[in-house]
C-alpha cells in the first residue's frame, strides 16, 4: 500500500473547510423523541444546550442544500445490524409504494419514518451456505464469509471482503478533498454474547482477510469510551500534536521496514496497522474538529443481572448521530447485537439468549416476534435522532444511506431466503423511500448495491464470487 | 498410557459415523482436518516408543506475530518503566478464537481503535514518568541538553532494545534520534521530545507483536527453528506472560537458547516464578470458558443467590483450584476432577449452602462426604457457565465436556432438523427436563450424537442452572441423575466425574490444549506426532501440570517451524 504524504495532508487540511465548522452552543436545544418508554437521562445537564447542528444557514447556499462555496452537503453512509433474523409474517408489509403493515406489524416504530424507510424483501443467500456464517458475510459484505477452519461443532470464519461501510469510507475518502477526523467509525449497543465462531460472529465492519486473519474494525461498546474518544481530546497543543503525528510517521516506518521480513499473512496484518496509524496520524494533522461537547454518558452496568439495553441504545445512537452531524465521520455502523447474538432480551419476556430462544421457543415464536420489534424500535430511535437534526434544509437522515439488515430470515429457521432488509434515508435525493420492493429469491447484493448508491457511490455493480450483482433495486431510486 | 486414547478415538469415530455432519457450504470448501484438529487419533502407526523426542518429520506451524495481550502488555509496560505504574486498561480487547485469547492473539491485526487506543496508553504511562525528574532520570539514565548528545541515542538504543526484545540496528536508533531530534526543534525541550522518542517505541509493531521470523535450522532440512531471542520471549510470555528477563536477556545475546536441555533449564526456572500463576491460570481461564462468568446473567427471581459478584467469584474459585493442584499441592492435573479442597467466599457459600462463610475474600475449604462437591465438574461456576438463564442444559454441560475437556468431536445438528424442544403437553403429566430430552434418544438424526452428551449433563442434573444443588427440579419433580458414561453405569454426579477423571482422553486434552495455546495455533496435521510426545511426557510425569509446561516448550513443535506456504 502506499502511504500519503503527511505533508500534503496537512497543508490539504490547512487549506480545507474544516474552519465552516464551528461552535453551536447557541442553538436551542433538540428535543428528544422516544418519550414513554423509560429512560435513563443521556446528556443529562445539558439543559439549554445543543448536542450539535453543525451546518449554520449562512454556511450554505441559497437553496439550503449546499455549502456557499458549492460544496454539496455530505451523504453519510451507516450498516446498523441486528441478529438473529426477523419473524417474516409481522415484518413483512404490503409491496409497492406506501407499504402498509401486516397485523402486528413489527415495523410499527418505524410508521412514523416511513417517507424515510424502504423494505426489501425476499432476496437470497447467493453465496455458499453455512448458518449464520455465509449471512453475515452477503447481507454485510456482498460477497461470502472466508471459513478459517472447521472446528470443534462448528466453523471459525471472518470476511473475506470488507463490510459496506468500509467500502463507502473509502470511497468518501478520495471524494471529499477535506478528509473527516474519521474514516469510519464504529458502535456497539448490546455486548457481545456469541459463540466462538470467528470475527464473523463477534463484529460487524470488517475490512476483508486474505489468509483468514481477523482484520476488523472493532465496534466501541462502552458509552464513556465511545464519548472519551470523540468528543474528549482536549485542546492538545498543535506542536503537541505534530510530535504525535511525527511519532506515528515514525512507527509507520518501522512498520514498512518489518513488513519486508514477513510471511504473506503477517504481512496483511501489518498493512492493516500501517493503515490505522496513518489514518491516526492524517487525523493529527488536521485541525480539530469542533463539536459540542455532551456530557459524560458514563456506563451502563447490568441491572439486576438485565443489560440495560434502551438507555445504552439512547446513548450510543445520541453519540453517533452527533458525531455524524459535525463531521467527524461519513461512514458508520452499529452493531446493535452481533450474528448469533445471546442478548438477553428480558424486556420483552425473554428469559434466555436471543439466539438460544431461537432454537428453543415453540411456535408461534411470540418472544422472537417481540423481539424484533423491540430492536425495531431501538432503530427506530436512532432514525428519529437523525430526522430531529436539522441540517441545511433538511435534515440528517436525509442526507443519509443507511442498510439495516441481520443474518438470517428467522431464527427458528436460520433460513436465508426472504431476507428482510431496509434502506434507510434519502441519500440527499437519490432514495425514494417508503417503498417495499420484494424479490423473487434475487441477490441480497442487490440491496447494498442500492444502499450504496444512495450514498452516492457512482457504482453499476457490486458484490463478489457469487454475491455478485450489476442490478440496483431502481424500484428504490429517485 | 496411549493406546486407549486411540481406542477412544475409535470408539468416538464409530458411534458419530451416524451423526450427520451438515452438508452446506462449509463442506463444499473441503474440510480434511475436522480430525486433526479435534484429535481423532489418526496416528497409531507412529512414535510409540515414548522415548526421547520423535525425529520423524513434523511439520509445525509457521513462524508468526503474537499480539501482546492485555497482561503481556501490563507486564512490559512494567518492566520497562518500573513501579509504580497505574496501567492502561482500556486496551485493545483479547478476544477468544478457538477458546484462547493466545490463538486469537496470533492472527490479530491492529485496527485504527486499536491504534488509538495504544497511542493514548503509551503516553499515559510514559507521562507518569517524565512527570517526576527523579524517575525520568533512573529511566532515562541521563539529562541530555541535545538531541546530538551521546546519551540520547544511548538511551534510545537500550531502550528499544529492551522493548523490542532483540538486538536493535544502528539505522533504528538512528531513526529514532532523528525523530527526537525534529521534534527537539519544535518543543524547544530534548527531555519531553525523549519521550516522544520512547512513545515511538512502544507503538511499534516491534512492542506491540512479538515477531518471529526464524532462522534455516541446520539439524532440520526444510524447517526453521526459532532464534534465541525469539525463544527467549518464547518462553517468558508463555510462562509469565512477561518479557524475558535479565538472565534471559543474557543467553539470547550468547545464543544459548537453541539446545533443548537450555531451553529445559530456563522453563523450570520460569515455573518458580511468582507471575508463572497468573499466566498459567490464564491458560486454564480459556480452557474452561471461565471468562464468560464476568458477565454471568441469572434471573434473581428465581437464583436468589445471584449478584453482581458471584460470577466472578465462580471463576476465582475455580481458578485458585488450578492454582493451587498445579503450585501447591500434587500437581496431579487428573485431581482437579475429584478434589474436595476449594476456596469459597460468601457469593459461593450462598450457592453450596454453607453457613459461617462470610466477606469477598476466598478461603479455602474442604467439602465433606455428604456436600455433594469434587472436583471442577461439580463447581459452580462451571455448572453455571454452561447452563442458561433460568434453566439448565444437560446437553450444553455435556458438550462441553465432550468437546472442550476430552478434545472429543461432537457434530453440529444436521441442518434442517427442528431443534426446538416441544412444549409441555399439558395434558400429560409434568415432565423433567431429562424426560423431555428423551426425544433426543427416539430420533437416531439425534441420538447418534446426544448420547455423547447428554448423559454427562443428566449425571449434572443435580445442580441447577447456578450450581446448587438440588434433589428436585424447578416442578418439584425428582432428579433423576443415574446414568451411563462410557459403558460404565454412574449414579449421580460424584461417580461420573471419577469415570471423566479416569479418561485417558482428559490428560491427552489438556495437554493438547496447552500445545495449541502455547504455539497459538490449532495443532495441524503434521504436528500430531509432536502433540503425541508431549502428551506422553505429561502422562509420564504422572500429570503433572509444571512438568507440562517443561515438555511443551522442549517439545520440537514449539521449538521449530515450518516455512510459510504460499497463500
Amino acid at each position: 500500500m502506499s502511504r500519503t504524504n503527511p505533508d500534503s495532508r496537512e497543508a490539504r487540511a490547512q487549506l480545507g473547510a474544516r474552519d465552516t465548522y464551528m461552535n453551536l452552543a447557541q442553538r436551542p436545544t433538540a428535543t428528544r423523541p422516544g418519550a414513554g418508554v423509560p429512560r435513563r437521562a443521556f446528556l443529562r445537564g445539558l439543559a439549554g444546550v445543543t448536542i450539535g447542528l453543525p451546518i449554520l444557514g449562512y454556511m450554505l447556499n441559497d437553496h439550503g442544500d449546499a455549502y456557499a462555496g458549492g460544496e454539496p452537503i455530505p451523504t453519510r453512509f451507516g450498516l446498523w445490524f441486528a441478529g438473529n433474523g426477523m419473524h417474516m409474517g409481522q415484518f413483512t408489509p404490503s409491496v409497492g409504494a406506501d407499504w402498509q403493515l401486516p397485523a402486528d406489524g413489527s415495523l410499527a416504530p418505524l410508521v412514523a419514518l416511513k417517507d424515510y424507510v424502504s423494505v426489501v424483501t425476499g432476496m437470497s443467500v447467493l453465496t455458499p451456505r453455512h448458518p449464520h456464517h455465509s449471512g453475515m458475510s452477503a447481507v454485510c459484505s456482498g460477497g461470502p464469509h472466508l471459513k478459517v477452519a472447521d472446528v470443534r461443532d462448528t466453523i471459525v470464519s471472518t470476511f473475506k471482503y470488507p463490510s459496506v461501510d468500509q467500502i463507502a469510507a473509502n470511497y468518501f475518502l478520495t471524494e471529499s478533498a477535506t478528509p473527516p477526523s474519521y474514516r469510519s467509525l464504529e458502535a456497539a449497543v448490546t455486548r457481545f454474547r456469541g459463540t466462538d465462531e470467528g470475527t464473523s460472529f463477534q463484529y460487524l465492519s470488517h475490512n476483508g482477510s486474505v489468509a483468514g486473519e481477523s482484520n476488523v474494525n472493532p465496534s466501541e461498546e462502552s458509552p464513556h469510551a465511545f464519548w472519551d474518544r470523540l468528543f474528549n481530546q482536549g485542546t492538545a497543543e498543535p506542536l503537541v500534536r505534530k510530535a504525535r503525528a511525527s511519532v506515528l510517521n515514525s512507527v509507520g516506518d518501522q512498520i514498512q521496514a518489518l513488513e519486508g521480513k514477513l510471511g504473506a499473512k503477517d504481512k496483511q496484518r501489518l498493512d492493516q496497522h500501517l493503515t490505522s496509524i496513518s489514518e491516526l496520524e492524517s487525523r493529527l494533522s488536521a485541525p480539530l474538529a469542533d463539536c459540542q461537547q455532551p456530557a459524560d454518558p458514563g456506563e451502563f452496568p447490568d441491572i439486576d443481572s438485565n443489560e440495560v439495553v434502551v438507555e445504552k441504545n439512547v446513548v450510543m445512537s445520541d453519540l453517533m448521530a452527533l458525531a455524524l452531524a459535525c463531521g467527524l465521520t461519513r461512514a458508520f455502523s452499529i452493531q446493535y447485537s452481533t450474528c448469533g447474538s445471546g442478548a438477553v432480551f428480558w424486556m420483552v419476556g425473554a428469559t434466555d439468549g436471543h439466539h438460544y430462544l431461537n432454537h428453543t421457543e415453540a411456535a408461534p415464536y411470540g418472544v422472537g416476534a417481540a423481539i424484533a420489534r423491540f430492536n425495531l424500535e431501538q432503530l427506530a430511535y436512532f432514525l428519529n435522532k437523525l430526522r430531529d437534526t436539522t441540517e441545511g434544509s433538511g435534515n440528517l437522515l436525509e442526507h443519509s444511506s443507511i442498510l439495516v439488515c441481520t443474518e438470517h430470515s428467522e431464527g427458528w429457521t436460520h433460513s436465508q431466503d426472504d431476507m428482510p432488509m431496509l434502506i434507510c434515508g434519502k441519500g440527499s435525493g437519490r432514495l425514494k423511500g417508503n417503498v417495499h420492493y420484494r424479490g423473487n429469491g434475487d441477490n441480497t447484493s442487490r440491496a447494498l448495491l442500492t444502499a450504496l448508491r444512495g450514498a452516492g457511490l457512482p457504482l453499476a455493480e457490486f458484490g463478489y464470487e457469487a454475491g455478485y450483482t450489476n442490478a440496483p433495486i431502481t424500484e428504490l431510486e429517485v | 498410557m496411549r493406546a486407549p486414547a486411540v481406542a477412544a478415538g475409535v470408539l468416538l469415530a464409530t458411534v458419530c459415523s451416524g451423526c450427520y455432519r451438515g452438508i452446506d457450504a462449509g463442506q463444499a470448501e473441503g474440510d480434511s482436518n475436522v480430525g486433526e484438529v479435534t484429535g481423532g487419533g489418526d496416528d497409531s502407526g507412529s512414535g510409540d516408543t515414548g522415548e526421547g523426542p520423535p525425529e520423524a518429520t513434523i511439520e509445525p506451524g509457521a513462524p508468526t506475530m503474537h499480539r501482546l495481550t492485555q497482561p503481556q502488555l501490563h507486564n512490559t509496560y512494567l518492566s520497562l518503566l518500573g513501579e509504580p505504574l497505574t496501567l492502561p486498561t482500556d486496551l485493545p480487547t483479547d478476544d477468544l478464537l478457538y477458546g484462547f485469547t493466545s490463538i486469537s492473539a496470533a492472527g490479530a491485526t491492529i485496527s485504527s481503535l486499536d491504534a488509538e487506543k495504544y497511542e493514548t496508553a503509551a503516553y499515559a504511562v510514559l507521562e507518569q514518568v517524565w512527570s517526576d525528574p527523579v524517575r525520568r532520570a533512573a529511566v532515562v539514565g541521563c539529562e541530555p541538553a541535545a538531541a546530538s548528545d551521546p546519551c540520547v541515542a544511548e538511551f534510545l538504543a537500550a531502550f528499544a532494545h529492551k522493548a523490542w526484545r532483540r538486538p536493535v540496528t544502528t539505522a533504528e536508533v538512528d531513526a529514532l534520534v532523528g525523530l527526537v531530534d525534529s521534534i527537539t526543534s519544535d518543543l524547544a525541550d530534548v527531555s519531553s521530545a525523549l519521550k516522544f522518542g520512547a512513545a515511538s517505541v512502544l507503538q511499534s509493531p516491534n512492542f506491540l507483536f512479538r515477531v518471529e521470523i526464524g532462522v534455516a535450522a541446520d539439524d532440520r532440512p526444510g524447517l526453521l527453528r526459532y532464534t534465541s531471542w525469539e525463544m527467549a520471549s518464547r518462553l517468558s510470555y508463555l510462562i509469565l506472560d512477561a518479557p524475558p528477563d535479565a538472565e534471559l536477556f543474557a543467553l539470547a545475546e550468547a545464543d544459548a537458547l537453541t539446545e533443548r536441555d537450555a531451553i529445559e533449564l530456563q522453563a523450570q526456572r520460569l515455573v518458580d516464578d511468582a507471575r508463572a500463576r497468573p499466566a498459567l491460570v490464564g491458560f486454564f481461564r480459556d480452557f474452561m470458558n471461565l471468562r464468560k462468568l464476568d458477565t454471568l446473567d441469572r434471573s434473581v427471581e428465581m437464583f436468589p443467590q445471584m449478584s453482581a459478584t458471584l460470577g466472578p467469584s465462580m471463576r476465582a474459585e475455580l481458578e485458585r483450584m488450578f492454582e493451587a493442584t498445579v503450585f501447591d499441592e500434587s500437581g496431579d492435573f487428573r485431581s482437579l476432577f475429584t478434589t474436595p479442597d476449594s476456596y469459597l467466599n460468601e457469593d459461593l457459600a450462598k450457592v453450596y449452602g454453607i453457613a459461617g462463610i462470610v466477606g469477598p475474600e476466598l478461603r479455602p475449604y474442604a467439602f465433606t462426604e455428604g456436600s455433594h462437591r469434587a472436583g471442577i465438574l461439580t463447581s459452580a461456576g462451571f455448572l453455571a457457565v454452561n447452563a442458561n438463564k433460568t434453566q439448565t442444559s444437560p446437553t450444553h454441560r455435556g458438550r462441553f465436556v465432550r468437546i472442550q475437556l476430552l478434545c472429543q468431536d461432537v457434530p453440529p445438528p444436521p441442518d434442517g432438523v427442528d431443534t426446538t424442544l416441544p412444549a409441555p403437553d399439558p395434558n400429560l403429566p409434568p415432565q423433567t427436563l431429562r424426560q423431555r430430552l428423551e426425544i433426543h434418544r427416539e430420533n437416531p438424526a439425534c441420538s447418534g450424537c446426544h448420547d455423547k452428551m447428554d448423559p454427562i449433563g443428566f449425571a449434572l442434573e443435580n445442580y441447577d442452572a447456578i450450581g446448587a444443588y438440588r434433589v428436585v427440579d424447578e416442578l418439584g419433580l425428582p432428579i433423576d441423575s443415574v446414568t451411563e458414561i462410557e459403558g460404565t453405569p454412574v449414579a449421580g454426579p460424584l461417580e461420573m466425574t471419577e469415570v471423566i477423571a479416569a479418561l485417558p482422553d482428559a490428560a491427552a486434552c489438556i495437554a493438547r490444549r496447552f500445545y495449541e495455546h502455547g504455539g497459538g495455533h490449532l495443532a495441524a496435521s503434521g504436528e500430531e506426532d509432536a502433540v503425541q510426545h508431549v502428551i506422553e511426557e505429561f502422562v509420564t510425569s504422572d500429570y503433572d501440570f509444571q512438568s507440562l509446561v517443561v515438555a511443551l516448550v522442549t517439545n520440537d513443535g514449539f521449538r521449530y517451524a515450518s516455512p510459510e506456504v504460499g497463500l
